[in-house]
Protein backbone atom coordinates (compact mmCIF):
# COMPACT_ATOMS: atom_id res chain seq x y z
CA UNK A 1 0.00 0.00 0.00
CA UNK A 2 1.21 3.43 -0.85
CA UNK A 3 -0.63 5.96 1.21
CA UNK A 4 0.11 9.58 0.63
CA UNK A 5 1.13 11.49 3.72
CA UNK A 6 1.01 15.25 3.55
CA UNK A 7 0.25 18.01 6.00
CA UNK A 8 -2.16 19.48 3.50
CA UNK A 9 -5.03 17.27 2.41
CA UNK A 10 -4.21 16.16 -1.13
CA UNK A 11 -7.84 15.05 -1.57
CA UNK A 12 -8.79 11.52 -2.54
CA UNK A 13 -10.51 12.56 -5.76
CA UNK A 14 -7.62 14.85 -6.67
CA UNK A 15 -5.13 11.99 -6.34
CA UNK A 16 -7.21 9.64 -8.48
CA UNK A 17 -7.91 12.14 -11.25
CA UNK A 18 -4.30 13.33 -11.17
CA UNK A 19 -3.12 9.80 -11.95
CA UNK A 20 -5.63 9.43 -14.77
CA UNK A 21 -4.81 12.81 -16.34
CA UNK A 22 -1.08 12.16 -15.97
CA UNK A 23 -1.53 8.84 -17.79
CA UNK A 24 -3.32 10.55 -20.66
CA UNK A 25 -0.99 13.49 -21.07
CA UNK A 26 2.12 11.35 -20.79
CA UNK A 27 1.44 9.98 -24.31
CA UNK A 28 1.76 13.31 -26.19
CA UNK A 29 4.48 14.27 -23.71
CA UNK A 30 6.50 11.21 -24.68
CA UNK A 31 6.14 11.86 -28.41
CA UNK A 32 6.91 15.55 -28.10
CA UNK A 33 10.10 14.75 -26.27
CA UNK A 34 11.00 12.08 -28.81
CA UNK A 35 10.50 14.56 -31.67
CA UNK A 36 12.45 17.24 -29.84
CA UNK A 37 15.32 14.86 -29.21
CA UNK A 38 15.43 13.81 -32.85
CA UNK A 39 15.17 17.24 -34.46
CA UNK A 40 16.89 19.05 -31.63
CA UNK A 41 20.11 17.27 -32.61
CA UNK A 42 20.16 19.08 -35.94
CA UNK A 43 18.99 22.36 -34.56
CA UNK A 44 21.33 22.62 -31.65
CA UNK A 45 24.62 22.58 -33.57
CA UNK A 46 24.71 26.25 -34.63
CA UNK A 47 23.65 27.46 -31.17
CA UNK A 48 26.60 25.61 -29.68
CA UNK A 49 28.91 27.69 -31.79
CA UNK A 50 27.16 30.84 -30.66
CA UNK A 51 27.20 29.75 -27.03
CA UNK A 52 30.91 29.01 -27.20
CA UNK A 53 31.63 32.64 -27.99
CA UNK A 54 29.25 33.76 -25.24
CA UNK A 55 30.31 33.82 -21.64
CA UNK A 56 29.92 32.06 -18.30
CA UNK A 57 26.98 30.14 -16.91
CA UNK A 58 24.50 30.09 -19.78
CA UNK A 59 27.14 28.96 -22.27
CA UNK A 60 28.32 26.23 -19.90
CA UNK A 61 24.77 25.05 -19.39
CA UNK A 62 24.10 24.93 -23.13
CA UNK A 63 27.24 22.92 -23.67
CA UNK A 64 26.42 20.54 -20.84
CA UNK A 65 22.96 19.89 -22.25
CA UNK A 66 24.13 19.11 -25.75
CA UNK A 67 26.92 16.89 -24.48
CA UNK A 68 24.55 14.60 -22.62
CA UNK A 69 23.37 11.65 -24.64
CA UNK B 1 19.41 33.64 28.05
CA UNK B 2 16.39 34.89 29.94
CA UNK B 3 16.80 38.53 28.99
CA UNK B 4 16.67 37.98 25.26
CA UNK B 5 13.68 39.56 23.47
CA UNK B 6 10.49 37.49 23.39
CA UNK B 7 9.63 35.62 20.23
CA UNK B 8 6.38 36.31 18.43
CA UNK B 9 5.09 33.67 16.08
CA UNK B 10 3.81 34.98 12.74
CA UNK B 11 0.03 34.54 12.76
CA UNK B 12 -0.06 32.97 9.29
CA UNK B 13 2.51 30.30 10.16
CA UNK B 14 0.66 27.50 11.91
CA UNK B 15 -0.34 24.83 9.41
CA UNK B 16 2.93 23.04 8.88
CA UNK B 17 4.22 20.93 11.80
CA UNK B 18 7.74 20.92 10.36
CA UNK B 19 8.50 24.47 11.39
CA UNK B 20 7.24 28.01 11.64
CA UNK B 21 8.17 31.65 11.21
CA UNK B 22 8.64 33.99 14.14
CA UNK B 23 10.08 37.36 15.01
CA UNK B 24 12.51 38.16 17.75
CA UNK B 25 13.43 41.79 18.27
CA UNK B 26 11.78 42.60 14.96
CA UNK B 27 13.98 40.14 13.05
CA UNK B 28 12.32 37.40 11.01
CA UNK B 29 13.42 33.80 11.68
CA UNK B 30 12.23 30.33 10.79
CA UNK B 31 12.42 27.38 13.18
CA UNK B 32 12.91 23.95 11.62
CA UNK B 33 11.70 21.04 13.72
CA UNK B 34 13.39 17.70 14.35
CA UNK B 35 10.53 15.91 12.57
CA UNK B 36 11.71 17.58 9.36
CA UNK B 37 15.46 17.15 9.94
CA UNK B 38 16.03 14.50 7.24
CA UNK B 39 14.17 16.45 4.57
CA UNK B 40 15.99 19.63 5.53
CA UNK B 41 19.32 17.80 5.24
CA UNK B 42 18.31 16.43 1.83
CA UNK B 43 17.25 19.91 0.72
CA UNK B 44 20.80 21.07 1.44
CA UNK B 45 22.74 18.04 0.22
CA UNK B 46 20.80 17.74 -3.05
CA UNK B 47 21.97 21.22 -3.98
CA UNK B 48 18.35 22.31 -4.43
CA UNK B 49 18.53 25.00 -1.77
CA UNK B 50 21.54 26.66 -3.42
CA UNK B 51 20.12 26.27 -6.93
CA UNK B 52 16.76 27.82 -6.04
CA UNK B 53 18.33 30.76 -4.27
CA UNK B 54 20.91 31.43 -6.97
CA UNK B 55 18.21 31.42 -9.66
CA UNK B 56 16.17 33.88 -7.60
CA UNK B 57 13.29 31.41 -7.21
CA UNK B 58 13.51 31.18 -3.43
CA UNK B 59 14.39 33.92 -0.92
CA UNK B 60 17.90 33.63 0.41
CA UNK B 61 18.50 32.82 4.06
CA UNK B 62 21.33 32.75 6.56
CA UNK B 63 21.79 30.10 9.21
CA UNK B 64 21.08 31.47 12.68
CA UNK B 65 21.75 30.14 16.17
CA UNK B 66 19.44 27.28 17.13
CA UNK B 67 19.27 28.91 20.59
CA UNK B 68 16.92 31.45 19.07
CA UNK B 69 14.24 28.79 18.60
CA UNK B 70 11.22 29.74 20.70
CA UNK B 71 9.78 26.24 20.93
CA UNK B 72 11.29 22.85 21.78
CA UNK B 73 12.17 20.38 19.04
CA UNK B 74 14.21 22.68 16.81
CA UNK B 75 17.10 21.30 14.76
CA UNK B 76 17.88 24.56 13.03
CA UNK B 77 16.93 28.21 12.83
CA UNK B 78 17.38 30.26 9.71
CA UNK B 79 17.06 33.97 9.06
CA UNK B 80 15.38 34.50 5.68
CA UNK B 81 15.73 37.73 3.70
CA UNK B 82 12.69 39.76 4.50
CA UNK B 83 10.24 40.89 1.83
CA UNK B 84 9.57 44.62 2.26
CA UNK B 85 5.86 44.47 1.60
CA UNK B 86 3.71 41.34 1.90
CA UNK B 87 0.93 41.24 -0.68
CA UNK B 88 -1.99 38.83 -0.93
CA UNK B 89 -2.89 36.87 -4.08
CA UNK B 90 -6.26 38.61 -4.44
CA UNK B 91 -4.35 41.89 -4.60
CA UNK B 92 -2.51 40.73 -7.71
CA UNK B 93 -3.55 41.22 -11.28
CA UNK B 94 -3.94 38.32 -13.68
CA UNK B 95 -0.33 38.31 -14.86
CA UNK B 96 1.04 38.61 -11.35
CA UNK B 97 -0.91 35.50 -10.34
CA UNK B 98 0.13 33.77 -13.54
CA UNK B 99 3.81 34.53 -12.92
CA UNK B 100 3.42 33.21 -9.38
CA UNK B 101 1.86 30.01 -10.78
CA UNK B 102 4.67 29.49 -13.28
CA UNK B 103 7.25 30.13 -10.56
CA UNK B 104 5.64 27.42 -8.43
CA UNK B 105 5.78 24.93 -11.31
CA UNK B 106 9.39 25.88 -12.04
CA UNK B 107 10.30 25.26 -8.41
CA UNK B 108 8.66 21.83 -8.56
CA UNK B 109 10.49 21.02 -11.77
CA UNK B 110 13.86 21.98 -10.27
CA UNK B 111 13.04 19.96 -7.15
CA UNK B 112 12.13 16.94 -9.27
CA UNK B 113 15.51 17.03 -11.01
CA UNK B 114 17.17 16.66 -7.62
CA UNK B 115 15.04 13.95 -6.08
CA UNK B 116 12.96 16.41 -4.11
CA UNK B 117 9.40 17.65 -4.43
CA UNK B 118 7.38 20.72 -3.55
CA UNK B 119 4.98 19.73 -0.81
CA UNK B 120 2.64 22.67 -0.92
CA UNK B 121 1.52 25.10 -3.59
CA UNK B 122 -0.21 27.90 -1.75
CA UNK B 123 -0.25 31.19 -3.61
CA UNK B 124 0.61 32.84 -0.29
CA UNK B 125 4.03 31.18 -0.51
CA UNK B 126 4.84 33.51 -3.38
CA UNK B 127 5.69 37.17 -2.92
CA UNK B 128 6.97 39.90 -5.20
CA UNK B 129 10.42 41.34 -4.68
CA UNK B 130 12.29 43.67 -7.04
CA UNK B 131 9.53 43.25 -9.60
CA UNK B 132 9.71 39.46 -9.64
CA UNK B 133 7.84 36.60 -8.06
CA UNK B 134 9.81 34.65 -5.45
CA UNK B 135 8.99 31.73 -3.15
CA UNK B 136 9.22 32.58 0.53
CA UNK B 137 8.58 29.20 2.16
CA UNK B 138 12.00 27.62 2.55
CA UNK B 139 10.41 24.55 4.18
CA UNK B 140 8.26 23.70 1.16
CA UNK B 141 10.58 20.97 -0.13
CA UNK B 142 10.83 17.34 0.91
CA UNK B 143 12.37 14.14 -0.44
CA UNK B 144 10.34 12.68 -3.28
CA UNK B 145 9.12 9.11 -2.91
CA UNK B 146 9.67 7.37 -6.23
CA UNK B 147 6.15 6.60 -7.30
CA UNK B 148 3.98 9.15 -5.55
CA UNK B 149 1.63 11.62 -7.21
CA UNK B 150 2.20 15.34 -6.75
CA UNK B 151 0.57 16.03 -3.39
CA UNK B 152 -0.19 19.73 -3.85
CA UNK B 153 -1.88 19.14 -7.23
CA UNK B 154 -5.26 20.04 -5.81
CA UNK B 155 -3.85 23.06 -4.01
CA UNK B 156 -2.20 24.27 -7.21
CA UNK B 157 -5.47 23.99 -9.13
CA UNK B 158 -7.43 25.79 -6.43
CA UNK B 159 -4.87 28.50 -5.71
CA UNK B 160 -3.74 29.27 -9.23
CA UNK B 161 -5.41 27.50 -12.10
CA UNK B 162 -9.06 28.03 -11.14
CA UNK B 163 -8.81 31.78 -10.44
CA UNK B 164 -6.64 32.35 -13.53
CA UNK B 165 -9.09 30.44 -15.72
CA UNK B 166 -12.03 32.40 -14.32
CA UNK B 167 -10.25 35.69 -14.95
CA UNK B 168 -9.29 34.70 -18.48
CA UNK B 169 -12.56 33.09 -19.53
CA UNK B 170 -15.20 34.86 -17.44
CA UNK B 171 -14.22 38.17 -15.85
CA UNK B 172 -11.00 39.78 -14.65
CA UNK B 173 -12.63 40.66 -11.33
CA UNK B 174 -13.08 37.04 -10.33
CA UNK B 175 -9.58 36.94 -8.85
CA UNK B 176 -11.39 38.42 -5.86
CA UNK B 177 -12.79 34.98 -5.08
CA UNK B 178 -9.41 34.32 -3.45
CA UNK B 179 -10.36 36.87 -0.85
CA UNK B 180 -13.27 34.72 0.30
CA UNK B 181 -11.49 31.38 -0.10
CA UNK B 182 -8.08 31.78 1.52
CA UNK B 183 -7.20 28.17 0.63
CA UNK B 184 -8.12 28.57 -3.01
CA UNK B 185 -11.24 28.67 -5.17
CA UNK B 186 -13.32 25.48 -4.77
CA UNK B 187 -13.12 23.59 -8.04
CA UNK B 188 -16.83 22.77 -8.19
CA UNK B 189 -17.53 26.49 -8.04
CA UNK B 190 -14.92 27.27 -10.68
CA UNK B 191 -16.30 24.52 -12.88
CA UNK B 192 -19.79 25.94 -12.55
CA UNK B 193 -18.73 29.51 -13.26
CA UNK B 194 -16.52 28.80 -16.25
CA UNK B 195 -18.16 29.02 -19.67
CA UNK B 196 -19.34 25.70 -21.10
CA UNK B 197 -16.92 25.93 -24.00
CA UNK B 198 -14.00 25.42 -21.59
CA UNK B 199 -15.25 21.84 -21.07
CA UNK B 200 -14.74 20.98 -24.72
CA UNK B 201 -12.35 23.45 -26.27
CA UNK B 202 -9.73 23.71 -23.55
CA UNK B 203 -8.26 20.30 -22.73
CA UNK B 204 -6.26 21.72 -19.81
CA UNK B 205 -9.27 23.24 -18.08
CA UNK B 206 -11.48 20.30 -18.99
CA UNK B 207 -9.04 18.03 -17.17
CA UNK B 208 -7.65 20.04 -14.27
CA UNK B 209 -10.80 21.98 -13.37
CA UNK B 210 -13.93 20.27 -14.71
CA UNK B 211 -12.97 16.59 -14.42
CA UNK B 212 -11.03 17.34 -11.28
CA UNK B 213 -14.13 18.88 -9.66
CA UNK B 214 -16.15 15.86 -10.69
CA UNK B 215 -13.62 13.45 -9.25
CA UNK B 216 -13.62 15.36 -5.98
CA UNK B 217 -17.39 15.00 -5.79
CA UNK B 218 -17.23 11.29 -6.55
CA UNK B 219 -14.55 10.56 -3.99
CA UNK B 220 -15.81 12.92 -1.32
CA UNK B 221 -15.31 11.45 2.15
CA UNK B 222 -12.77 8.85 1.14
CA UNK B 223 -9.94 10.47 3.00
CA UNK B 224 -11.82 10.58 6.30
CA UNK B 225 -9.65 9.19 9.09
CA UNK B 226 -12.32 6.97 10.64
CA UNK B 227 -11.42 4.30 8.14
CA UNK B 228 -14.90 3.88 6.67
CA UNK B 229 -13.12 3.94 3.37
CA UNK B 230 -9.38 3.99 3.40
CA UNK B 231 -7.49 6.54 1.35
CA UNK B 232 -6.67 5.16 -2.02
CA UNK B 233 -3.27 3.93 -3.01
CA UNK B 234 -2.33 6.02 -6.00
CA UNK B 235 1.00 5.59 -7.67
CA UNK B 236 2.51 7.50 -10.53
CA UNK B 237 5.70 7.01 -12.48
CA UNK B 238 8.29 9.74 -12.81
CA UNK B 239 7.45 10.24 -16.51
CA UNK B 240 3.80 10.70 -15.69
CA UNK B 241 4.62 13.18 -12.97
CA UNK B 242 6.73 15.16 -15.43
CA UNK B 243 3.99 14.96 -18.05
CA UNK B 244 1.41 16.24 -15.58
CA UNK B 245 3.63 19.13 -14.60
CA UNK B 246 4.32 19.96 -18.23
CA UNK B 247 0.61 19.89 -18.97
CA UNK B 248 -0.17 22.19 -16.05
CA UNK B 249 2.50 24.61 -17.27
CA UNK B 250 1.08 24.60 -20.81
CA UNK B 251 -2.42 25.12 -19.46
CA UNK B 252 -1.35 28.09 -17.34
CA UNK B 253 0.72 29.58 -20.15
CA UNK B 254 -2.22 29.23 -22.51
CA UNK B 255 -4.48 31.37 -20.34
CA UNK B 256 -4.76 34.91 -21.68
CA UNK B 257 -6.97 37.82 -20.78
CA UNK B 258 -9.31 38.94 -23.52
CA UNK B 259 -8.01 42.18 -25.05
CA UNK B 260 -10.31 44.70 -23.47
CA UNK B 261 -9.78 47.88 -21.53
CA UNK B 262 -11.90 49.35 -18.80
CA UNK B 263 -12.85 52.92 -18.19
CA UNK B 264 -9.97 53.34 -15.75
CA UNK B 265 -7.17 51.93 -17.80
CA UNK B 266 -7.78 54.61 -20.43
CA UNK B 267 -8.17 57.28 -17.79
CA UNK B 268 -4.63 58.64 -18.02
CA UNK B 269 -5.28 59.62 -21.62
CA UNK B 270 -8.51 61.48 -20.90
CA UNK B 271 -7.93 63.57 -17.81
CA UNK B 272 -8.98 67.16 -17.77
CA UNK B 273 -5.35 68.24 -18.05
CA UNK B 274 -3.95 70.25 -20.90
CA UNK B 275 -0.37 69.59 -21.93
CA UNK B 276 0.79 72.58 -19.89
CA UNK B 277 -1.18 71.28 -16.92
CA UNK B 278 0.42 67.84 -17.16
CA UNK B 279 3.93 69.28 -17.38
CA UNK B 280 3.24 71.55 -14.43
CA UNK B 281 1.80 68.72 -12.34
CA UNK B 282 4.68 66.36 -13.10
CA UNK B 283 7.28 68.95 -12.18
CA UNK B 284 5.43 69.84 -8.97
CA UNK B 285 4.98 66.24 -7.89
CA UNK B 286 8.66 65.56 -8.55
CA UNK B 287 9.70 68.56 -6.48
CA UNK B 288 7.46 67.57 -3.55
CA UNK B 289 8.73 63.99 -3.64
CA UNK B 290 12.32 65.21 -3.63
CA UNK B 291 11.47 67.31 -0.58
CA UNK B 292 10.13 64.22 1.22
CA UNK B 293 13.16 62.19 0.10
CA UNK B 294 15.41 64.90 1.54
CA UNK B 295 13.71 64.32 4.89
CA UNK B 296 14.59 60.62 4.69
CA UNK B 297 11.52 59.23 2.90
CA UNK B 298 12.22 55.97 1.07
CA UNK B 299 8.88 54.24 0.48
CA UNK B 300 5.85 55.72 -1.22
CA UNK B 301 2.29 54.50 -1.60
CA UNK B 302 0.79 55.90 -4.77
CA UNK B 303 -2.95 55.54 -4.18
CA UNK B 304 -4.99 55.61 -7.36
CA UNK B 305 -1.85 55.02 -9.40
CA UNK B 306 -3.69 53.97 -12.55
CA UNK B 307 -1.01 52.76 -14.95
CA UNK B 308 1.77 54.41 -13.00
CA UNK B 309 2.67 57.78 -14.54
CA UNK B 310 3.43 59.29 -11.13
CA UNK B 311 4.73 56.06 -9.61
CA UNK B 312 7.55 56.30 -12.16
CA UNK B 313 8.31 59.84 -11.05
CA UNK B 314 8.41 58.66 -7.44
CA UNK B 315 10.76 55.80 -8.37
CA UNK B 316 13.01 58.28 -10.17
CA UNK B 317 13.03 60.42 -7.04
CA UNK B 318 14.51 57.41 -5.22
CA UNK B 319 11.42 55.78 -3.73
CA UNK B 320 10.31 52.17 -3.60
CA UNK B 321 6.69 52.51 -4.70
CA UNK B 322 3.53 50.56 -3.97
CA UNK B 323 1.21 51.54 -6.81
CA UNK B 324 -2.35 50.84 -5.71
CA UNK B 325 -5.33 50.98 -7.98
CA UNK B 326 -8.92 49.89 -7.73
CA UNK B 327 -9.09 48.64 -11.32
CA UNK B 328 -7.66 45.25 -12.20
CA UNK B 329 -7.08 46.23 -15.82
CA UNK B 330 -5.00 49.25 -14.81
CA UNK B 331 -2.95 47.11 -12.39
CA UNK B 332 -2.51 44.50 -15.10
CA UNK B 333 -1.34 47.05 -17.65
CA UNK B 334 0.98 48.62 -15.12
CA UNK B 335 2.52 45.27 -14.14
CA UNK B 336 3.05 44.23 -17.77
CA UNK B 337 4.68 47.58 -18.60
CA UNK B 338 7.02 47.32 -15.60
CA UNK B 339 7.87 43.70 -16.38
CA UNK B 340 8.69 44.62 -19.98
CA UNK B 341 11.11 47.36 -18.92
CA UNK B 342 12.59 45.43 -15.99
CA UNK B 343 11.60 48.15 -13.52
CA UNK B 344 12.19 46.75 -10.03
CA UNK B 345 11.24 49.57 -7.69
CA UNK B 346 7.49 49.64 -8.30
CA UNK B 347 4.98 47.07 -7.06
CA UNK B 348 1.49 47.37 -8.60
CA UNK B 349 -1.29 46.26 -6.27
CA UNK B 350 -5.01 45.83 -6.75
CA UNK B 351 -6.76 47.54 -3.84
CA UNK B 352 -9.63 49.86 -3.10
CA UNK B 353 -8.57 52.38 -0.47
CA UNK B 354 -12.23 53.05 0.35
CA UNK B 355 -12.62 49.37 1.23
CA UNK B 356 -9.11 48.05 1.88
CA UNK B 357 -8.29 44.33 2.19
CA UNK B 358 -9.46 43.15 5.61
CA UNK B 359 -7.65 40.74 7.93
CA UNK B 360 -8.61 37.25 6.78
CA UNK B 361 -8.03 33.62 7.66
CA UNK B 362 -7.79 32.22 11.18
CA UNK B 363 -8.92 34.71 13.83
CA UNK B 364 -8.86 37.41 11.13
CA UNK B 365 -5.13 37.51 11.76
CA UNK B 366 -3.64 35.02 9.32
CA UNK B 367 -3.38 37.56 6.51
CA UNK B 368 -3.00 41.13 7.67
CA UNK B 369 -5.29 43.99 6.62
CA UNK B 370 -3.90 46.40 4.05
CA UNK B 371 -3.86 49.36 6.44
CA UNK B 372 -1.73 47.42 8.96
CA UNK B 373 0.79 46.62 6.24
CA UNK B 374 1.56 50.27 5.55
CA UNK B 375 5.28 50.88 5.32
CA UNK B 376 4.87 54.22 3.58
CA UNK B 377 6.92 57.27 4.37
CA UNK B 378 4.72 59.24 2.01
CA UNK B 379 1.30 58.77 0.47
CA UNK B 380 0.76 60.20 -2.99
CA UNK B 381 -2.93 60.88 -3.58
CA UNK B 382 -3.36 62.50 -6.97
CA UNK B 383 -6.78 62.93 -8.55
CA UNK B 384 -8.17 60.85 -5.69
CA UNK B 385 -9.90 63.09 -3.18
CA UNK B 386 -13.02 63.70 -5.32
CA UNK B 387 -13.47 59.98 -5.93
CA UNK B 388 -13.49 59.37 -2.18
CA UNK B 389 -15.36 62.48 -1.03
CA UNK B 390 -17.96 62.63 -3.78
CA UNK B 391 -17.83 59.25 -5.51
CA UNK B 392 -17.92 57.31 -2.23
CA UNK B 393 -19.43 59.91 0.15
CA UNK B 394 -16.47 59.82 2.56
CA UNK B 395 -16.33 63.06 4.64
CA UNK B 396 -13.04 64.96 4.21
CA UNK B 397 -11.99 64.64 7.90
CA UNK B 398 -12.22 60.84 7.58
CA UNK B 399 -10.03 60.89 4.48
CA UNK B 400 -7.48 62.96 6.36
CA UNK B 401 -7.52 60.53 9.31
CA UNK B 402 -6.90 57.53 7.08
CA UNK B 403 -4.03 59.25 5.27
CA UNK B 404 -2.52 60.13 8.66
CA UNK B 405 -2.73 56.47 9.69
CA UNK B 406 -0.93 55.41 6.54
CA UNK B 407 2.09 57.69 6.54
CA UNK B 408 3.79 60.75 8.03
CA UNK B 409 3.97 62.64 4.73
CA UNK B 410 1.22 63.32 2.26
CA UNK B 411 1.25 64.71 -1.26
CA UNK B 412 -2.36 65.29 -2.20
CA UNK B 413 -4.12 66.99 -5.05
CA UNK B 414 -7.17 69.13 -4.42
CA UNK B 415 -9.75 68.84 -7.18
CA UNK B 416 -12.36 71.63 -7.07
CA UNK B 417 -16.06 71.24 -7.76
CA UNK B 418 -15.67 73.22 -10.97
CA UNK B 419 -13.37 70.50 -12.34
CA UNK B 420 -14.72 68.53 -15.28
CA UNK B 421 -14.14 65.22 -13.49
CA UNK B 422 -16.07 66.37 -10.43
CA UNK B 423 -18.86 67.74 -12.61
CA UNK B 424 -19.06 64.31 -14.17
CA UNK B 425 -19.36 62.66 -10.73
CA UNK B 426 -22.11 65.10 -9.77
CA UNK B 427 -23.91 64.94 -13.10
CA UNK B 428 -26.56 62.43 -12.09
CA UNK B 429 -26.91 63.11 -8.40
CA UNK B 430 -27.76 65.74 -5.85
CA UNK B 431 -24.86 67.85 -4.59
CA UNK B 432 -24.91 67.03 -0.88
CA UNK B 433 -21.28 68.05 -0.42
CA UNK B 434 -21.46 71.53 1.07
CA UNK B 435 -18.10 71.08 2.84
CA UNK B 436 -16.33 70.13 -0.38
CA UNK B 437 -14.46 73.40 -0.81
CA UNK B 438 -10.83 74.51 -0.55
CA UNK B 439 -11.55 75.88 2.93
CA UNK B 440 -13.32 72.70 4.02
CA UNK B 441 -10.42 70.65 2.64
CA UNK B 442 -7.76 72.67 4.46
CA UNK B 443 -9.72 72.65 7.72
CA UNK B 444 -10.26 68.89 7.55
CA UNK B 445 -6.61 68.06 6.89
CA UNK B 446 -5.20 70.58 9.40
CA UNK B 447 -6.59 68.38 12.18
CA UNK B 448 -4.03 65.69 11.35
CA UNK B 449 -1.42 67.48 9.24
CA UNK B 450 0.58 70.65 8.93
CA UNK B 451 0.30 72.05 5.41
CA UNK B 452 3.92 72.55 4.33
CA UNK B 453 3.37 73.75 0.80
CA UNK B 454 0.43 74.45 -1.45
CA UNK B 455 0.88 75.19 -5.15
CA UNK B 456 -1.73 75.68 -7.87
CA UNK B 457 -1.33 73.38 -10.84
CA UNK B 458 -1.18 75.43 -14.01
CA UNK B 459 -4.15 75.58 -16.30
CA UNK B 460 -6.40 73.34 -14.18
CA UNK B 461 -7.88 74.95 -11.07
CA UNK B 462 -6.40 72.10 -9.04
CA UNK B 463 -3.93 72.56 -6.17
CA UNK B 464 -1.10 70.31 -5.03
CA UNK B 465 -0.52 70.12 -1.27
CA UNK B 466 2.41 68.71 0.65
CA UNK B 467 1.60 67.96 4.27
CA UNK B 468 3.42 66.63 7.31
CA UNK B 469 1.60 64.68 10.01
CA UNK B 470 1.41 66.35 13.43
CA UNK B 471 3.90 64.73 15.78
Amino acid sequence: MHLVFAYIDPGAGSLVIQAIIAGLVSIPFFFRNAIRNTFGRFRRKPTDGAAATGSSASADKGAANSDSE
Amino acid sequence: MTDRPAAVREPGSYRDPSGFVFRRDGVLYRQINASFADDWAAFESSGLHTALVSEGILVADEPASVDLAPEPGAVAVIQPDEIGFISHPFEWSFSQLKDAALLTLRAQSMAGERGMTLRDASAYNVQFRDGKAVLIDTLSFERAAGDQPWKPYRQFCENFLAPLALMAHRDGRLGQLLRTWVDGVPLDLASELLPRRTRFLSPGLAAHVHLHARAQRQHAGESTPDGATAPRAVTMSETRRLALLDHLRRTVEGLKLPAQGTVWADYADQTSYSEAGTTSKEALVRRQLEAVAAEGGRRAWDIGANTGRYSAIAADAGFWVLALDIDWAAVERHYLALRATGERRIMPLLADIAEPSPGIGWANAERAPLIDRSNADVVIALALVHHLAIGRNVPLPMISRLMARLSPHLIIEWVPKSDRMVERLLAAREDVFADYSPEGFRAAFRTDFEIVEETPIEDSGRVLFRMRRHP
